[in-house]
């Protein structure tokens, strides 16, 4: 078919069939192997192979694999969807197992694919499909009746500002020898996933004369308007954006074909879809990760949710009218009103900013943005570490219509790499040195790369300048924001689980700006610091000076009592944020001298009472313990730092007026507590965050109806009492004995009081049966305790412990005083089991 | 109720006759040497089929307990009195009506740790001989179902008078040869004798007919694991000695254990193999359904078991 190589007349391949054997070998069901005519493109049958479970009263799942490979692809959804649902995985023409020698364009396997369709299912039918099966399946879903669709590691068009996949320009110039005469394309993709899918993807292409439909799928695909499929692809991803269906996006995040960047495009394209990315599979993400169960979930459960998305979208351009009833003005209508002020925003050891220079400035670099191509909505990871840059930076992005992805050093390159690909941002601004790195690592595949501030002398090729020398921001076009549009994605820490994407809505941020203001005493023209870098772009929406202290970000330990007077100095600080890190190490190190800050918010559950009283003695002034967490901040208002609880644990202060909190039982959102009982807290308010980003069945997970309300579930227990909200630690650190659930937090505060030393109660052993062991902090590996310190700890609580071990123990990185019990709780049990 | 209890001379057997004595049961217990009971006793082995048979007659149950107990017993002894003893004892229970039979956990040691583990299958075929007789004698009593039985396998019995574990333990600290693997930190569950006796009241008062407990093997402990050293601390604390004790890498104790478990001349070996590796991994139980089953739960655990312990080495 294609005119660079000289079609080979001659006999075609005969049609061969799976063994039992083989399909057994390969984990398929031998029963699910057959055989149908279709109706093919040029009017003659088509004699497909199929992989069918039978039949399912929910409705059919037709799967559509891409190449080079074959219905083996979706074996996952075969072996593990519910029979309730019938699974049909079909090879297409020339390909897998089906008929050889009838040559096929995009616009033929369309047709096909919906022959096939009419011809063999009845009932609702959802389109699942891989890679180029993509197109075929949208192209499809065009003239179904389609109830949803699945679609993997695919595209049904190529992002503007994405080059043609090397990878595929690369099989296209070369595409008989790569691709037909020898296996190596095939060969490539099936090495791109586990040993044990290699026979499968192999078997049906072992000759060059069962490999000409590979060669001919990689020469249709189009990269310009002359070639002939070029139009029928945009037919398809007309028909994904016109056509708005419940959508679910399978993405394998190691993909070097179909990067993030391609998954970007799709959620542009429809943005109703749901989203589960596997960050660690790669193109054949169907066989690379477990789909099945997220599949099943989300055709029982997520499906309908979609649906009513897919409707919201489909009926959003028809009534632009339709403006949201709250009142709301955006977080930076602070900027626009002191473009005069010459008075610091900022004030570091970088240097200051001013608020006229802040405006300025970031309008400067909105204006080089939209320049290079940001639209509204699109996505910008920020690596910049925090300094008067990354205000610019921000406040950039933001008039620029963009929503930042901000990036928190602590979190360690390999996380950051991970989180930033997630996010697929089209953009990347950071420093130099930022940029270089995220450039030499593959942070952002695609992405345009802007350096910020001043940049003398040469650039690296292919960067941009955020403030070119000589512009100005005269050609800046104001981006209409509305409260439910995206405004930016933080990350959670992972010190207590793996780091999710928290995306939020301006809507959400311009709520928390109007709760934090008042209610801890942040007043406009004040000056605030802290020591969590991303708090510091709190600062500017509050209309506050953000002093920041000189000490690495990514060290909070580092910020000691001489570094804090360094910042009081320099400005009157109001109000400080301090993690616990910090704040233990300003008290060791203030050595009787003070520090004046009228109110210090100390973040991070549980703060013991003895660090508050030292902070108390160093600033002369009120200390609070908000409890809050990524996902909604503030939940509490941090009064009442030393009340006690009758279930121990550590006082956050009332909820927030605005914000709700429900005490529910273990793992049963629905259900509440009795009074005076602990449980998971659960949270709502009007400024917590839209979803997880990316990850549906986390999202899923996370929110609880109650009273027609969305609550988060936060994975924190606790319980209240005399309207204090009391902390208990985590969920996930819950001990489970066979006595019933116990609260870490309950079982160490006594015993850290009683030793003097860090304490981490751990359950060891089997979900229901476990046995509590408490480590105590203490130099080296894990070591049983002695005689002493087992009755002194025994003493302390009233649960019997199995086991007092001695060790090190873990912190996280960004509060680098969260003792992480995950770890914990691994070490010990395998201290316990012996060797 | 008229109870036959075989091995009534032991520390568990011993405690067994007593409590039911205490709770006004008719006790004969069967045994070589005298009980010291205040049962009748019945003098006798349970080698002998007809001994055994005519101890049962009248009684409404039998408790199973006697077995050869040894670091190294030749497998004939072992076979004799661990498989065709419980022959017997089935044999005469069938007269009877009902079998409460001791087990042991070690019938399902396989070299690895146990955490929070429930009763797995007694497969036990390594080198112990104690061991691998009693898994053939559980499955025996298990795979019929004429006589209910509940099967018990209680973890470390210990207490005051025990000549097993605290008597080795005294014995070998006393000579200055006691030493830990890898400092003694596996996680281990232990039962004090007199919790061990009350479960085995509670098995015999479960082997009804249609009972859950009846045809299957329950592990018992005193739900109170703690790491070896700890124990092994708390045992020369009570008896009065120093509690410091020797460590040596568990590897080299499995190494060393398998050289003098061959080799060595006498009975006693100071260390096997078997022992070695029991020692080194973790033995701890999810007692849940054990609990709930048998409706019996541990009184006296680690703490109260020590206390106890020494006063009585403190009278002694």
């Amino acid at each position: 078919m294609p005119d660079t190589t000289p079609a080979l007349p001659g006999p075609a391949a005969p049609t061969l069939s799976p063994t039992p054997e083989q399909l057994a070998a390969w984990g398929l069901d031998p029963t699910w192997s057959r055989r149908v005519s279709v109706e093919g493109s040029d009017g003659q049958p088509v004699d497909w192979h199929v992989l069918d479970s039978g039949p399912g009263p929910a409705g059919t799942v037709v799967c559509v694999h891409g190449n080079p490979s074959w219905g083996y692809v979706w074996r996952d959804l075969l072996t593990t969807l519910p029979p309730e649902w019938r699974v049909i995985a079909v090879d297409q023409t020339g390909m897998g197992w089906s008929e050889r020698g009838r040559p096929r364009r995009l616009a033929d396997r369309v047709t096909e694919l919906i022959a096939f369709c009419r011809q063999e299912v009845d009932g609702p039918l959802v389109l699942a499909a891989h890679d180029w099966g993509g197109p075929v399946a949208v192209g499809a879903s065009g003239s179904l009746d389609v109830e949803a669709l699945i679609l993997a590691n695919t595209a049904v068009g190529k992002p503007d500002d994405v080059a043609v996949p090397p990878l595929i320009a690369a099989a296209r110039s070369l595409v008989d020898l790569v691709c037909r005469r020898t296996p190596t394309f095939v060969e490539g993709t099936a090495r791109m996933t586990g040993h044990e899918h290699r026979d499968a993807l192999r078997a049906p292409y072992r000759t060059a004369d069962r490999r000409e439909a590979v060669r001919d799928f990689v020469a249709d695909i189009p990269v310009g308007p002359g070639d002939p499929s070029f139009a029928p692809l945009q037919a398809c991803a007309a028909v994904l954006e016109e056509r708005p269906v419940p959508t679910l996006l399978l993405w394998g995040g190691r993909d070097p074909v179909f990067h993030d960047r391609f998954l970007a495009d799709l959620r542009a394209r429809a943005p109703q879809a749901d989203v589960e990315r596997f960050a660690h599979a790669a193109h054949l993400v169907t066989l690379d990760a477990p789909v099945g169960p997220v599949v099943a979930r989300w055709l029982t459960e997520g499906r309908h949710r979609a649906a009513a998305a897919a409707d919201a979208s489909a009926t959003a351009d028809a009534d632009p009218a339709g403006m949201p009833a709250r009142p709301f003005t955006s977080v930076l209508a602070s900027l626009g009103t002191r473009s005069r002020d010459t008075s610091a925003a900022y004030d570091g050891p970088d240097g200051t900013l001013s608020w006229a220079d802040l405006d300025a400035r970031s309008s400067v670099g909105a204006c080089a943005l939209q320049d290079a191509g940001l639209r509204p909505g699109d996505r910008v990871s920020l690596l910049v570490p925090p300094s008067c840059e990354l205000l610019v930076a921000a406040g950039a992005v933001w008039k620029a219509g963009g929503v930042p992805v901000v990036a928190d050093a602590s979190a360690g390159i390999r996380q950051l790499r991970r989180l930033v690909r997630a996010a697929a941002p089209r953009f990347v601004v950071g420093t130099r040195a930022t940029v270089g790195l995220a450039t030499a690592t593959r942070f952002a595949p695609g992405a345009t790369r802007v350096v910020v501030g001043p940049v003398p002398g040469t650039r690296a090729p292919g960067t941009l300048a955020l403030e070119p020398e000589g512009s100005d921001s005269s050609g800046l076009r104001h981006v209409h924001l509305g409260p439910e549009d995206v405004a930016a994605i933080v990350h959670t820490s992972g010190a207590t689980g793996p780091a999710k994407a928290v995306r939020y809505t301006h809507g959400a941020l311009a709520a928390q700006r109007d709760v934090v203001g008042p209610l801890f005493d942040m007043q406009p023209g004040d000056a605030f610091t802290t020591s969590f870098g991303p708090f510091m772009l709190l600062a500017p929406s509050l209309q506050m000076t953000c002093v920041r202290p000189d000490f690495p970000v990514d060290r909070p330990s580092a910020l000691g009592f001489d570094e804090l007077l360094a910042a009081t100095d320099r400005a009157t600080v109001t109000v400080a944020w301090l993690s616990p890190a910090s704040a233990r190490r300003i008290v060791s190190t203030a050595h009787g001298r003070s520090a004046p800050i009228g109110l210090v918010m100390l973040a991070g559950a549980p703060i013991p009472p003895d660090l508050v009283a030292g902070i108390r003695a160093v600033t002369g002034g009120d200390v609070r313990t908000p409890w809050g967490m990524t996902e909604c901040l503030p939940v509490t208002d941090g009064t009442e730092p030393e009340a006690t609880g009758p279930l121990g644990g550590n006082s956050t202060g009332r909820p927030v007026p605005g914000c709700s909190v429900l005490v529910t039982p273990l793992d049963r959102p629905s259900d509440s507590v009795p009074d005076g009982t602990w449980g998971e807290l659960l949270v709502h308010a009007p400024w917590m965050f839209d979803g997880y980003d990316a990850a549906w069945s986390a999202d899923a997970d996370t929110w609880a109806v109650r009273d027609g309300c969305r609550y988060h579930r936060t994975g924190d227990v606790g319980y209240v009492h005399g309207g204090l909200v009391f902390h208990l630690g985590r969920r996930r650190h819950v001990l489970d004995t066979p006595s019933g659930p116990l609260a870490s937090v309950a079982v160490e505060e006594p015993v850290r009081a009683a030793v003097g030393r860090p304490v981490a109660a751990v359950g060891v052993g089997p979900t229901g049966a476990q046995v509590i062991c408490l480590v105590v902090d203490g130099p080296g590996h894990l070591a049983v305790a002695d005689a002493s310190l087992r009755s002194a700890v025994r003493a302390a609580v009233d649960v019997p412990v199995a086991a007092v071990l001695v060790g090190r123990l873990p912190v996280d990185r960004r509060h680098e005083s969260k003792i992480d019990r995950t770890t914990v709780a691994a070490d010990a049990e395998r201290f316990l089991a012996g060797r | 109720m008229k109870v036959l209890v075989t091995g009534g001379s032991s520390l568990l057997g011993g405690a067994v006759a007593r409590r039911l004595l205490a709770r006004g049961d008719d006790v004969t217990c069967f045994q070589r040497r005298p009980s010291l009971t205040g049962a009748h006793d019945v003098l006798g082995d349970v080698r002998s089929a007809s001994a055994l048979l005519a101890a049962a007659d009248g009684r409404d149950a039998v408790v199973h307990l006697a077995a050869l107990v040894a670091p190294r017993p030749a497998w004939a002894d072992a076979y004799a009195v661990n498989v065709v003893g419980t022959e017997h004892a089935l044999g005469a229970a069938a007269t009877c009506g009902r079998l409460v039979h001791v087990s042991s956990p070690s019938v399902a040691f396989d070299d690895g740790p146990a955490i929070g583990a429930g009763a797995g299958p007694a497969r036990y075929a390594g080198s112990d001989a104690y061991s691998h007789t009693k898994a053939l004698a559980e499955r025996l009593v298990l795979q019929q179902s004429t006589v209910p039985t509940v099967v018990l396998r209680p973890h470390l019995v210990w207490g005051p008078g025990d000549t097993q574990l605290i008597g080795r333990i005294v014995d070998r600290a006393r000579r200055g040869r006691l030493a830990l693997p890898d400092h003694g930190r596996a996680l281990v569950d232990t039962t004090y004798v007199d919790d061990a006796a009350a479960a085995v009241v509670a098995g015999l008062d479960r082997t009804g007919d249609s009972d859950e407990a009846v045809g299957r093997a329950w592990v018992v402990t005193g739900a109170d694991p703690r790491p070896l050293a700890e124990l092994v601390e708390g045992i020369l604390r009570s008896a009065g000695l120093d509690p410091a004790v020797r460590s040596v890498p568990a590897p080299l104790a499995a190494v060393a254990g398998r050289l003098l478990g061959r080799m060595w001349p006498g009975d006693e070996p100071p260390l096997t193999h078997f022992a070695a590796r029991q020692l080194s991994v973790a033995h701890w139980f999810d007692q849940r359904d054990t609990q709930r089953v048998l409706r019996w739960r541990p009184e006296v655990g680690v703490d109260e078991g020590l206390t106890r312990l020494a006063s009585w080495y403190a009278t002694r």
